[in-house]
């Protein structure tokens, strides 16, 4: 079923206020929503007039919010492989490796991939408890990185899986035609070796996302009256379609901001478009952001997932 | 037959059945060792500049890899005379 709403977009278009606004109107129309913001750079506690943290806290009747802290993540992940490999490696080994997971906070992916498990975790643990999920992300580079991940690591997961195969069909083979063989003591069977069983489960756990985000996803791109956020409209466009994750509304927003001329490509003028005037005299409540008016981004949400089902 | 002679006539054949499998599954076994190093190396190799899965899959999976860091290390040790051990394996003197 369609119940997560992402916003995507250029830095600065508008994204928290809209994904604010939208998730304001889905609430108070009676819906149960949770709305989480994504982005490293945190401003939704701000948008909605609330101080937030990285668990739910209630806004107002109807409408929870949640800040993601990325960097608690990325340490709880390495805390538990520390954990875990402690746990099963002989004490030599587990020293020296022990030295490498403090530099793997700065690996290339982690953050990333810490988004990926604050998706996961926001839907297997707290979505059951709302009637939809408004995601606030970061700008596109970091949410299209997160977006692929689970279509390009999957990739590699099933390669993995098939040489893992090969190796516990090789192991088979020799048990079998000299059950003496050291070999003997390993695990050949795909039930009891856990570098299998982990990767089974990773790629699970992929697949699920991509699912999530190409069939379960309603994704709305915010874009401003000039053409740079246009051009990254554009790329995110092509990048999600070469994903396989389908595009549902334009959302044009601070219209009348400049008189700077501009056009709409044609590659986006197919999609349902929706435009938000830009406000003068600011937003300074939560009322403010309701009154941006985006009941008809939300019937275009519910005509949509209505069809879907 | 007297006990004792059917006794040593059965180690005898069960040291020959057991040389013959030895001999059976050697290339096996080397093939094997060769496919869990190769396993190693995909997973770890970014940390020697290799293409790998993100980072974040081998931390994953680290925990569960010892044996197969094992024979990584052996097999580093004996990479500088791999054609040695080819022709050691294949028994060629």
């Amino acid at each position: 079923m369609q119940n997560t709403i992402f916003f995507l977009g250029k830095g600065g278009v508008g994204k928290t206020t809209l994904s604010s606004a939208f998730a304001l109107t889905l609430a108070r129309s009676g819906r149960r929503v949770l709305i989480v913001s994504l982005d490293p750079a945190h401003n939704l506690g701000d948008a909605l007039r609330t101080s937030l943290n990285g668990k739910p806290i209630n806004v107002e009747p109807n409408l929870d919010a949640l800040e993601v802290d990325l960097s608690e993540w990325v340490d709880k992940y390495l805390k538990d492989s520390r954990e875990q490999l402690k746990a099963n490696y002989s004490y030599n080994m587990a020293l020296n490796l022990d030295s490498f997971f403090d530099i793997l906070k700065y690996s290339p992916g982690t953050e990333e991939y810490a988004v990926l498990w604050a998706i996961e975790d926001v839907h297997c643990t707290l979505a059951p408890q709302y009637d939809y999920i408004v995601f606030d992300t970061p700008p596109t580079a970091l949410s299209l990185r997160f977006l692929s991940l689970p279509a390009i690591s999957g990739l590699w997961v099933a390669e993995l899986a098939k040489l893992r195969e090969r190796i516990l069909r090789s192991r088979q083979t020799i048990v079998k035609l000299n059950p003496t063989s050291p070999v003997a003591e390993s695990c050949v069977d795909k039930e009891d070796d856990r570098v299998y069983g982990k990767l089974r489960s990773i790629r699970e756990r992929l697949a699920m996302l991509n699912t999530l985000f190409s069939k379960h996803s309603f994704i709305s791109v915010i874009i401003n009256p000039d053409e740079l956020s246009i051009f990254e409209a554009l790329r995110i466009k092509d990048e999600l379609t070469r994903l396989g994750i389908p595009l549902s509304a334009i959302c044009l927003n601070k219209q009348g901001v400049s008189d700077a001329e501009w056009h709409i490509d044609p590659k986006l003028s197919h999609l349902p478009r929706f435009t938000y005037n830009f406000s003068r005299d600011g937003i300074q409540s939560r009322d403010d952001l309701f009154a941006i008016g985006l009941e008809p981004l939300m019937h275009q949400f519910l005509h949509e997932k209505e069809s879907k089902r | 037959m007297p006990v004792h002679v059917r006794h040593i006539l059965k180690a005898a054949l069960d040291t020959v059945v057991q040389v013959n499998r030895e001999k059976a599954t050697g290339m096996l076994d080397f093939e094997l060792k060769e496919l869990e190093n190769i396993f190693a190396l995909l997973i770890l190799g970014g940390f020697a500049g290799l293409p790998s899965p993100p980072s974040p899959i081998a931390v994953e999976l680290l925990p569960y890899m010892e044996k197969e860091l094992t024979i990584l290390l052996s097999r580093t040790d004996l990479s500088q005379d791999p054609l040695g051990v080819l022709m050691g394996m294949l028994e060629i003197d």
